[in-house]
């Protein structure tokens, strides 16, 4: 009894600073969303776009920059990279996964080439958690901050996604040959759906960089996945049938999916099987329906499940 | 109004296995002209229409649209212009939309899109108006999903979506050769009420030699990438079925005479 009393104290003490930081991974999550849901685009530009929106953050932090322009120099920077991989799938037709582990790759010496070294520090410079009344440093403080901006993204791209242009680049995800019979414009909605995805992504890491106050070129590590086993969750709990659902969907499952990681932790799970755990997690999902079918006759044309 | 001006394409060229799609292919529609296309498998109908709707590019020759020289113009600035209902149902919805954001897209095929709000209830009360006279019930199901849809019903969807803004262009691709008789019928007779409602230039593909005989005010009839027949006027409306069999089957005894 003791045991668990001990395992759920810790995990409820936790709870203010794993809100905080999955509020900010949450912008990661909608980058990943955004492409493979919205576009039918399964993107993994996210894993370089993330340090690279850091990495930014980090520099222009260093050299004396106000903490918002180095978040929007972030954002900028991010499109980029995003803007670039949705280049190379449409115009030298390679496929998006191997286009997204392209620009990845390429990230990671352009990140070093952003720093100079493989990680830097910044504490100590002003960040964006400090214009809260809360004490700066403490969770409330980023809580404030990351919500609020996560309530702002989410109103706008809901908004957006019902306008008239909004609409249209959904058509490009659902059906990109139909959209382009009713006159839109293929290119532009990818390479732009694409490019804010990773936008998204970069702000999460310049947040965070914000916010645990060093920059380093692994932090993108595995982020991916982590991203995707939150969308997953997110989905589950909020299902996917229509636009509002399918939008909430990265924000709540970024919130129940690193709670979920932190209560393993309080649970005495060694931190670097984590990794594996949710690896083994995302697989499940995926592999879910194809379980659910059984044993009967195989399909006739396997599809691929992306 | 429609021209096509020798038009010629060639699949895998200097290959073991080229092919000729189009062979100097010429064909006119006058402004609400309604033409049914028919032909043999391989006889160019798809590719006439993929040249016309920009999915595949011309080796030479000419396509003009409502005035205009379309052919280096690409599919979804040609949608300006031109609207298509394909043989397959799943392929002019956008199925994981509803059927009011997929009559939103087709109504903004020709117009510039804007950061707007999309369904707005002007725009639902008219898309539930056009979908009423289908009488499939439809436009009591304005937030359905398309992929919940029958084939027919998708197929009624799409034939209202291409025929609204009044194209310059209607191009229709067996469109109801996926279909049961029946809804067939219903959407045969929804085309017809809409071509001559909206005086729509229309080009019709079709398998169905009855439909041939009984639709439209022209017969062109098709083989090897060229138009080999075409009937217009007076004697297209005295044209019988047979008729029709008796041009395929010239072709087929001199096919069985070369080979």
């Amino acid at each position: 009894m003791d045991a668990l009393q001990a395992i759920l104290s810790s995990f409820l003490t936790l709870i203010p600073v794993t809100l905080a930081q999955s509020l900010i991974l949450a912008f990661v999550v909608l980058g990943i969303m955004i492409p493979f849901r919205m576009l039918s685009f399964p993107d993994l530009t996210s894993e370089g776009a993330f340090p690279l929106g850091g990495c930014v953050c980090g520099v222009l932090l260093a050299a004396g920059v106000g903490p918002l322009p180095a978040i929007l120099a972030a954002i900028v920077v991010g499109f980029a990279a995003g803007f670039c991989t949705a280049y190379i799938h449409l115009r030298f037709r390679i496929h998006t996964l191997l286009a997204g582990i392209l620009m990845t790759t390429m990230l990671y010496s352009i990140n070093l080439r952003i720093m100079g070294k493989s990680n830097l520090s910044v504490f100590g410079t002003p960040a964006v958690f400090d214009w809260t009344p809360f004490p700066a440093g403490f969770p409330a403080a980023k809580i404030a901050v990351a919500g609020l901006l996560v309530i702002v993204v989410f109103l706008g791209l809901y908004a957006y996604f019902n306008t008239e242009r909004g609409t249209a680049v959904r058509a490009v995800g659902a059906n990109p040959d139909m959209a382009e019979a009713q006159g839109i414009n293929v290119w532009r909605a990818t390479v732009g759906g694409v490019g804010a995805a990773s936008a998204f992504s970069a702000l999460s890491g310049a947040l965070m960089v914000q916010s645990q106050g060093f920059a380093d070129v692994n932090m993108g590590l595995g982020i991916l996945i982590n991203g995707l086993a939150a969308l997953m969750i997110g989905e589950a709990i909020t299902g996917k049938q229509t636009v509002l659902r399918q939008l909430l969907a990265p924000f709540v499952g970024a919130v129940a999916y690193y709670q979920l990681v932190s209560l393993c932790l309080a649970a005495g799970m060694p931190p670097p099987d984590l990794k594996l755990a949710t690896g083994l997690f995302v697989l499940a999902m995926l592999a879910l329906p194809s379980l659910k079918r059984g044993r009967g006759p195989r399909l006739a044309k396997e599809t691929m499940r992306e | 109004m429609l021209e096509i001006r020798a038009a010629t394409k060639t699949f895998y060229k200097g290959m073991p296995d080229e092919k000729v799609a189009l062979n100097g292919l010429d064909l006119t529609l006058v402004d609400g002209q309604f033409g049914i296309v028919i032909g043999s498998n391989g006889a160019g109908k798809s590719s006439m229409l993929n040249a016309i709707s920009g999915a595949m590019a011309l080796d030479s020759g000419k396509i003009v649209i409502g005035g205009a020289d379309v052919t280096a113009v690409p599919v979804h600035k040609r949608a300006m212009r031109l609207a298509r209902v394909f043989q397959d149902p799943m392929k002019g919805t956008a199925a994981s939309m509803t059927v009011a954001e997929n009559m939103l897209l087709a109504d903004l095929r020709s117009k510039s899109r804007r950061l707007r709000k999309g369904l707005n209830a002007t725009r639902l009360a008219d898309y539930r108006e056009r979908l009423a006279i289908l009488g499939l019930g439809l436009e009591n199901r304005l937030d359905t999903r398309v992929e919940l849809l029958s084939g027919g019903q998708r197929q009624s969807l799409s034939l209202i979506m291409a025929v609204g803004g009044k194209p310059d262009l209607l191009l229709l691709d067996e469109h109801t050769a996926a279909l049961d008789p029946r809804t067939a019928d219903i959407v045969m007779k929804a085309t017809v009420k809409a071509v001559e409602t909206l005086k729509l230039t229309t080009l019709m593909v079709t398998h169905n030699m009855q439909h041939a005989v009984d639709f439209g005010d022209s017969v062109i009839m098709l083989d090897a990438g060229k138009v080999r027949l075409r009937i217009d006027g007076d004697e297209k409306k005295k044209i019988t079925v047979p008729d029709l069999i008796d041009h395929f089957a010239v072709k087929s005894d001199r096919m069985l005479l070369a080979g």
